[in-house]
């Protein structure tokens, strides 16, 4: 899936860790799912959008 | 599966001598048992088994009395990359230890060779061990670099 999470956390200008520690999952997770090397599961993904306050396809699309 | 992160915090002072004590404790019991093993060298028997025993001691001693206080839980860790990691180098180090098994079968069948069944399995124990471990750091490297 490709996503633009990577923009949303530089505009709130949180770090990889800020988001990880927010979301409750480690650092690499978040860097993973940035670089698309990683789905994130559904409530992780939900949990991604509730926390940018949009809608989780706002942040994930499918290729 | 969780994922646990170490804090900076730290457990009181009584709970780390009672991890020690544990651990003491744990290694002086198995030391013995190995030492009763083999009463004619009993020293030598329980100072390897007081060697083997000391480290898993201490980190059950640190487990049971210390990490509640010093290590947290991730409040959705089973949701990380590392529980993807873990199980593609559990799965792969399986279905090598598994083509090992056979090989090894094929050979000792073929050639019609005995060996002795403890150091086979100890064997096969370190393989899947190291494999799984190596097997996680390359999959972890990949999906980082």
């Amino acid at each position: 899936m490709k996503n633009n999470l990577a923009e949303r956390r530089s505009g709130r200008s949180w770090t990889q860790a800020d988001l990880a520690a927010a979301v409750g999952v480690s650092r690499q997770t978040i860097i993973s799912i940035e670089r698309e090397k990683f789905d994130p599961s559904l409530p992780l993904a939900f949990l991604i959008a509730r926390t940018f306050d949009c809608a989780i396809e706002d942040i994930f699309t499918p290729e | 599966m969780s994922k646990a992160s170490f804090t900076s915090r730290r457990a009181p002072a009584h709970h780390y001598v009672l991890a020690i004590i544990l651990a003491a404790i744990l290694t002086i019991v198995v030391s013995v048992l190995v030492g009763a093993t083999n009463p004619n060298d009993f020293w030598l028997a329980a100072s390897i088994g007081a060697l083997c025993a000391a480290y898993p001691a201490m980190s059950l001693g640190a487990k049971v009395f210390v990490s509640n206080h010093t290590v947290t839980l991730d409040a959705h860790g089973e949701q990380s990359v590392e529980l993807q990691w873990m199980r593609q180098a559990g799965a792969g180090a399986f279905l090598d230890v598994l083509v090992v098994i056979v090989v090894a079968s094929l050979v000792l069948a073929i050639g019609r060779l005995e060996v002795d069944a403890l150091p086979i399995l100890l064997g096969l124990v370190a393989l899947s061990a190291v494999d799984a471990g190596l097997r996680y750091v390359a999959v972890r490297h990949r999906a980082l670099k």
